[in-house]
Parts: C-alpha cells; structure tokens; sequence
C-alpha cells in the first residue's frame, strides 16, 4: 500500500510543478523575434480545421493540399481575380493561341528547377500530363484532359516550348485552366513510381519544391511548417519574406477562436457572423476581411412532386419569404455590416462580367403570394389557416442537413414566413451523406442546400436537361452527375448552355449566361436565397497580404511584417 | 484477508507503474517510440509475475479466448453498420467539378465495386492476420496511423488516471474523516457540481478560464506548436503542461465521482469493529485513519480502476476533439467522417480491446480482492 501513496503524491508533485513551470516557460523563453540575416523575419501561424491528404500533383483533393502546393510548386499561370481570373506570367512566360483556338503555344521559363538542381523542362510537363490522364491513376483532374489529344497534350517542341492541342475550341479561360492547373511532377524523380499506387506515394511526403517555399514537417494530425526553399531560383521578387509559415490542426471551432483572441494564431478562417461583432469590439488588431461570394444557399423545389409543378406556385412560395429580413436577422453584425446578398443564380456576383445584374429578387410580398395562390387553385377554403386545392392540404417537408447551423436557423424562418401565407411546412435534418444522397436520388419535397460557384461559366451540370433521368426511362445514364436535384428541364435553357460552352471569347459567352440566369430566374426551380461572404480575421502586423476569392493566404512569399512589429 | 489486500494493493501498483512508466517515456521520446511498447510490455509481464499462480494464469487465457468472437462480433456490426450509411470513400468525388468516371474509378481502386460478402470476408482475413490494411483517407497503413495515434491516448488516459484517483482518493478520505462538518459539505458540493457537469462545457470552460483569461496554461495540440528549437528538457516539460487541462477536462468529474465512492466506503469500514479496537488501544486518529481504515475502504476503489478504461477511452473522443489532441478519438472521428472503413475497423477493434483488458482487470481485481470468488 505504501508504494501506491508514493505513486500518488509524486503525480500530484509532478502536476503542481508543472504548473509552477508554466509561468516560467512563456515569461522569458526564446531569445526573442528578430530579423534573420537573410532579412526574413516573423512567422505566420494559420490554423486549420483538418490535415493535409496527398502533396502529389493530379491526385491531390482537399483545399488544404492545394493551398500546400500553391507554395511549394511555382505556378505554371499564376492567377489574380478581378470580375474574372486573370491570367499572369509563372513558369509560362508567354502564350499565343490558334486562330480558331485549338492550338495554345506556350514558352517556359528557363531558370526554374527542382529542389535537387534538376531544371524543370517541358519533359516534366509532359509526364504530369500523361499521369493525369492515365485512368489506373484515377486522378480528380482527368476530365482536364477530356477534349485535349491524346499525345498532344501536350506537344514537346523543345525543352522549353510546347503547344496544346484540343480537339474542340471552347471557353478560353476554362481551356487555359485546363492546360495550367496540374503543378508540375518531376519526371525523374517519378518516371518509375507505380501509378496504381501514386496516392500514399512518398513523394507525398517529400515532395519536391519548384516554389519559394519548401515542406519543412509535418506531423501528422497537429502541424505543418512551411520554410524558405534555399534552392529556388525563380525570380528574386519571389523570394520569401517571412522565415516560416505554420499551420496547425485544431479541429474545433471554439478552439480556433480562442487562439486568434489570445494572439496564438495570426488568421483564421470561416469566421461566423455571430463572431464578428466580439472580434471587431475587443480585438482591434485583428482585421475582419471579407473574401468575396463564393457559397450560396438556396431552396430546391423537387419538380416532380405536384405540390411545385406550378411556376405561379414557385414564384408564390418566393414572394412570401422574408429573404432580407433573414439575412438581417442572420447573417448581418450588430454595426450593420452584412455579410450576405440576395442571390439571383447560380453564377457568383463576384464574376462581374457574366453575373445578371439587371435581375431584381422577387420582393417580399404576402398579397402577391396569395395572389399567385389563388391564380394556381390554392385558397383556404375550409379556414383552418392552410392552403388547400382539391382537397389537398398545401404542406410539405423542408429537409436540410445536420452540423449547419446557419440552415437549420434560416429553414424556421422560412417555416413561419411561409406559415402566414398558409404554407404548412414540416422541418427535418438530417445527416450530410444521407441528405446528398437523397438530394441526388430526388427522394425530397424541398430541399436547403447551398453550392460553392466555381470561378469558369459551366452551368450544365446543374441546370441541363441531358443530366436528367425521364421518368420511365431504362437505362438513363447521364452524361455528367445528376447535380440537376429539381429535375429542372427546360429547352430553351438547353440551347442557351450548349451555345454558351461552345463559345470561346468570353465577352462573346456573356450575352448568352446573362439571359439564361433570366430564363432559370423566372422559371424558380430554386427559391435563390443568398450569397455568402466569408469572413477572414489577420492579425494586422502583416503587409501585402492577399486575401480573396481565390485563397485566403494568396502569395504568402510577399507577406511581410515590418521590423518594429516582429513577433517570433 | 490480509493478504489479499497486499495482493490488491501490488496489483494497483502494478497498473499504475505501468501506465506511468508509458507516460514518461512517451511524453520523453515522442510518439512511436519503442520505449512505450518496452514500458507496455514490461508492465504486463510485472503484472502476469504478480499474478503467480497458474489457475489465475488458465483464467486469464481463457478470458482472452473468450474475447476472440467478442472482437469478431464488434467488427462484423460495424462493417454492417458502415454498410448501411449511405455513400463511401468515393463519396467526395461526388462534386460538379470532377466526372462520374473518377468515383468509378476511385471504387474500382478500393474493391468497393465488389460485393459486401466478398469485402466482408477481406476484412475477416485482415483481421485474423493482425493487418488492418491500408487507410483509405490518408493513404498509408493503418497500423502506422494507430501507432501514432494510441500512444497519445494512453498517455492521456495515463494522466487523467493518475487526476481521478489519487485526487478522489483524497478528497474521499477528508470526507469520510470529516463526515458532516463543513469541509465534507463543501467537497461534496463542488463534486456533485463537477460530477453534472457536461464534459463538453467543463472543456470549454477550462479553456476560456485557464488558456484566455488566466493565460496560465496551455489549451490546444500536445506541444506548443510555435515553438522550434526546444530542447529535450523544454520539451518534455511544454508535453507535460499540456496534458493538464485535457486530463482536467476527461478526469474531474470522475475524480469526483470517485470522492463519493471512497468517502461512503471510509465510513462503512470506520463504524467496523476493528477500528473502535484500534482506537481503543490507543492508536493516533492519524494512524488509524492511514493504516487501518484507508487500507481497507481502498478495495474498492482498485476494482473502480479496471472499470475506467473503456470510459476513458469513449471519453477521449471528445475532449481530443476540442483540445486538437491527435489520438485514437480524434482518428476515429474522422475516420467515420471520411468513411475509411479499414481505419474505422480497425480503431473499433483497438477500442474493443480496451474494453476487454478493462474488464479481464477488473474481474482479476474483484477475484483479488474478494476471496469469496474463484477462478475456475
């Protein structure tokens, strides 16, 4: 029995010096920030919800590896956004396409090489391309090489110039994208790895650097560091100025939270509205930044239930949703910032060029709902408070998913607006996979749900008719996902998509996307309700940071933090 | 009686050694290291040599016998489980952005083109050979995530052991010697408050009073993870300081369950005979209380030990999630969120396991303690 008390008064001894050694550890720790004698200085701590999968370029998934990559692999086209993605010099210097835009020249630079001195050439691009396209690698990426040919795609004409071919000319920016958007593989590092298993690959692990950063460790599952590549030899304006970047796996909100508020973490991202307010009131030196429109949330009406067959139904059940008040009430900080606007589409506002101005949101008006009520057969003729026609009560489930906080409050709003129009609308939740599932299978009455645009016009997969299974209809396979989830068919929506995506010029696609989003708008297979804008917080000792819709972190080698105000 | 006491109290030396021995040399070497399994494996041969006779050993092997078709029947319901939730791992290529050819691909890769009854029977012979295969999600084996990841865990548990009861223990015995008096209302108060309270919330809390507002202690990842350059010394003291809100957060309420138990035990053994004898004789309270009273109403409290495991391993879920400790409830997590069959098996199985060793130590606790019981 005694050794048990020793036991136990040496574990109490060793929490309580612990304790005492706490204070002392972050008194006095380190020697202090200071301005290395390459002139880096200070670290950049980023915390993230989950870990890095694969570093292998064309089998990589998550948004996390591709924020990874973007630093360890010089861009083949870098990219900004401005109303569209627009294109600038990385490793491709120059490009000139054919004039009926099949053939796309491209001229590489010539001092960019891999980690180990090994100059990156237009071999390697061929190589990452053959990965790509080769089926036992199942890369995410293979449709990019879907309209390109075979062998040509792309064409070595020497070392440093190669040309695409593809076998049909369609939007420009997707086509370039296409050609630009796999990092580049070093094919003598990777020429005889086995592709059946390139995913789990240790280059994954190791992965070489072309870029001004360099995988430093990674332990798995609690952080990744980023340092300087001492071997980039890309131009000097790309050096990096900041000595390291650190990410840290937190899995939990409430915890990322904390840290931003204790100074432990310098940005953080996905800030909830609710949030903001405390941020702005008692941190002042971390700024509040809005990335742009990027996610919407919508309400989808399944068209094959009866109940939403009716267009005057649908533009109805429009009217009688309060969608500002919900964006006040929800999505809106206490000093009147919103953080949402109405949506009109599917097609992102921040793609100024394509995106249908013109289009006013239905307004909100009860008397127009029971109007149009009325016009389609719906009164409450039996004065219970509930539309009905024939009989039939005018009620129906409004599913959304668990884990979405925003969602399951907007769908009560939705339920008591709707309420006082006489729509009967019963709630339900359930778990993400079952709620896609059921979504894509069309087993729902209505539907909350949202998408995150993508930043190329490509409007078929949600709105053609081709995607859609007839009723009856044997062997339906369509050609792309059914990601049609209202089954929404409509000719002359047909017509507009297929003569947009075989339209090159994108001022030229504009006219053609700008009267479709009319055509779906009036039709209301959604009930569109907002887009969202996220909010990032930064620490604000940091300079030239870029912070938009295409990352969060953009060009982290040209973030700084002046001298004075160096932390690590 | 006597000397089943002395035998109970050996056997909780016996696990604590252990598990203390794996906590220092995981927290001193890091995870992965050989030392953890050395420590593991020397503290289950100490145990075994104290078991001595050769009937405890015979029950002991057949008590592991016996938890062959238990591990069989845990992964079977949870392959039918995983079979009935809808989508798998191709699940995320299932995106406007990527063709349906790559999710067939994708399947075709895994064997999830094959029928249930044929992966079913994969994952039966996975098992038998001690091979849990390849990790879908993270693409590497799975035994190398879970030798990560187990280590973590059983240093958290470790600690968190080492928080319930020596702490219970005490705050029982001020009880039970103080029985009705203020400081027995008082900790029983705050006990039952600790006790009720969500751990969740108790997380949380410990986080914002003690990481924000106090800004005494560290309340996320095992080390500071903006630190470089440390030595092994700062090391090990910023991993230990680490451990303390975590094993806060999974071990107060039991602590304070265990305060209740050891204090309705003291006073039942201190209305004994023996003790009125003792004091009779003229023995100090002090040594009354320590040397025969304490001795006696441990007994139970030992048998409570082997019983916390699978609680600490359930808990741990949890609090690994909100104190982004990178252990086996953090794994599982996310194995289920990735739907990563041969990890989610595999991390059952390891659970199960737990479970089985809390219960074979509790029954041998119970039979130690109990001389009534047998082994036969």
């Amino acid at each position: 029995m005694r050794r048990l008390s020793v036991l136990s008064a040496l574990s109490l001894a060793a929490l309580g010096g612990g304790l005492a050694l706490t204070q002392g550890c972050s008194g006095g720790s380190s020697s202090g920030p200071a301005v290395e004698a390459d002139g880096r200085a200070d670290m950049l701590v980023i915390p993230w919800q989950s870990d890095i999968g694969q570093l292998t370029p064309g089998v990589s998934e998550s948004a996390a590896d591709g924020y990874i990559m973007q630093m360890i692999n010089y861009p083949v086209v870098d990219a900004a956004f401005d109303c569209s993605l627009k294109k600038a010099p990385g490793i491709v210097t120059e490009w000139e396409w054919s004039e009926d835009g099949t053939v796309l020249a491209m001229t590489l630079r010539d001092d960019i090489t891999f980690s180990d001195g090994h100059p990156l050439t237009a071999e390697d691009v061929e190589f990452t391309y053959d990965l790509v396209r080769d089926p036992v690698v199942a890369s995410p990426r293979v449709s990019f090489v879907d309209r390109m040919v075979d062998g040509k795609d792309p064409l070595v004409i020497d070392d440093h110039h190669i040309e695409w071919h593809f076998t049909q000319a369609y939007d420009r920016d997707t086509q370039m994208s296409h050609a630009s958007s796999v990092p580049i593989i070093p094919k003598h590092i990777m020429e005889g790895a086995d592709r059946a298993s390139l995913r789990g690959h240790d280059y994954s692990r190791n992965p070489m650097s072309t870029g001004p950063w360099k995988l430093a460790e990674h332990d798995p599952n609690v952080r990744i560091v980023m340092e300087p590549n001492e071997n980039f030899t890309g131009p000097a304006e790309d050096r990096t100025k900041l000595k390291r970047v650190v990410f840290q796996i937190i899995p939990e909100y409430n915890t990322r939270l904390l840290k931003l508020q204790a100074g432990e973490v310098d940005l953080m991202e996905s800030i909830l509205v609710s949030d903001a307010d405390a941020l702005r009131e008692n941190h002042p030196e971390i700024n509040l930044v809005k990335r742009g429109y990027r996610s919407n949330d919508y309400v989808a009406w399944n068209l094959s239930n009866p109940l939403f067959q009716d267009v005057r139904v649908r533009r109805a059940l429009a009217h009688g949703t309060n969608v500002d008040d919900i964006i006040g009430k929800l999505l809106t900080s206490s000093d009147g910032t919103a953080y949402a606007r109405r949506s009109v589409g599917t097609i992102t506002p921040e793609l100024c060029g394509v995106h249908n101005d013109s289009i006013t949101p239905l307004s909100y008006s009860q008397e127009e709902a029971r109007r149009l009520f009325a016009e389609a057969g719906w009164t409450d003729s039996d004065g219970d408070g509930i539309l009905d026609k024939d009989g039939e009560k005018f009620e129906f489930t409004l599913t959304t998913n668990t884990g979405n906080s925003r969602r399951a409050q907007s769908s009560v709003f939705i339920q008591s607006n709707l309420a006082e129009v006489g729509v009967k609308i019963n709630i339900e939740q359930l778990e993400s996979n079952t709620f896609f599932e059921n979504l894509r299978l069309k087993d729902y009455e209505a539907a909350l749900a949202g998408w995150s645009a993508g930043l190329f016009v490509d409007p078929s997969g949600l709105w053609h008719s081709d995607v859609v299974c007839a009723e009856g209809q044997e062997d339906c396979t369509p050609k792309k996902y059914e990601f049609n989830f209202t089954g929404f068919s409509n000719a002359r929506a047909d017509e507009l998509i297929d003569q947009g995506l075989r339209t090159p010029i994108p001022e030229e696609a504009a006219p053609i996307w700008m009267e479709l989003q009319q055509v779906i708008y009036d039709e209301q297979p959604y009930m569109f309700l907002w887009w969202q804008n996220e909010i990032v917080g930064v620490s604000d000792r940091f300079e030239n940071t870029e912070i938009d819709l295409l990352s969060p972190y953009g060009h982290l080698q040209r973030w700084s933090v002046p001298a004075d105000r160096v932390k690590y | 009686m006597a000397n089943n006491g002395i035998n109970a109290s050996y056997l909780g030396a016996a696990q604590l050694v252990g598990l203390a021995l794996s906590a220092v040399s995981t927290a001193a070497f890091g995870f992965m290291s050989t030392p953890t399994y050395i420590a593991l494996a020397l503290s289950f041969v100490v145990f075994l040599v104290l078991l001595q006779s050769a009937n405890l050993l015979l029950y002991f092997l057949r008590k592991l016998v016996l938890a062959i078709p238990l591990l069989l029947g845990v992964c079977t319901l949870i392959f039918i489980l995983i079979e009935l939730s809808p989508g798998d791992i191709s699940s995320k290529f299932f995106n406007p952005n990527v063709t349906p050819e790559v999710k067939a691909l994708i399947e075709a890769k895994y064997g999830l083109d094959r029928p249930a009854i044929v992966r079913y029977g994969i994952m039966l012979k996975n098992i038998v050979m001690f091979d849990f295969g390849r990790s879908m999600s993270q693409e590497r084996p799975v035994f190398e995530i879970i030798a990560e990841a187990l280590p973590n865990t059983l240093l958290l548990s470790a600690v968190t052991l080492l928080i319930i009861f020596p702490t219970g223990i005490l705050l029982g015995t001020v009880q039970g010697v103080k029985n009705g008096r203020p400081a027995d209302t008082g900790i029983s108060i705050s006990s039952l408050f600790f006790y009720s309270m969500p751990s969740f919330w108790l997380a949380l809390m410990l986080q914002l009073i003690f990481g924000t507002y106090l800004g005494l202690l560290p309340f996320s990842g095992p080390y500071d993870l903006n630190a470089f350059d440390q030595t092994g010394w700062q090391h090990f003291i910023d991993r230990c300081i680490h451990l303390i809100l975590p094993g806060l957060a999974m071990g107060l309420a039991s602590a304070a369950g265990t305060a209740r138990y050891m204090r309705s035990s003291l006073l039942e053994v201190i209305r004994q005979d023996y003790i009125r004898t003792a004091r009779a004789k003229g023995l100090p309270e002090g040594v009354v209380i320590r040397k025969h009273a304490l001795r006696n109403a441990l007994l139970p409290i030992i048998t409570l030990m082997g019983l916390s495991l699978p609680f600490l391993f359930s808990g741990s879920v949890l609090v690994e999630q909100v104190f982004a400790w990178p252990g086996m409830g953090r794994t599982i997590l996310l194995a289920i969120f990735e739907q990563d069959t041969p990890l989610i098996i595999a991390c059952f199985f390891m659970f199960t396991l737990v479970v089985v060793a809390g219960n074979i130590l509790a029954d041998l606790a119970y039979a130690l303690v109990d001389p009534r019981i047998k082994f036969d």
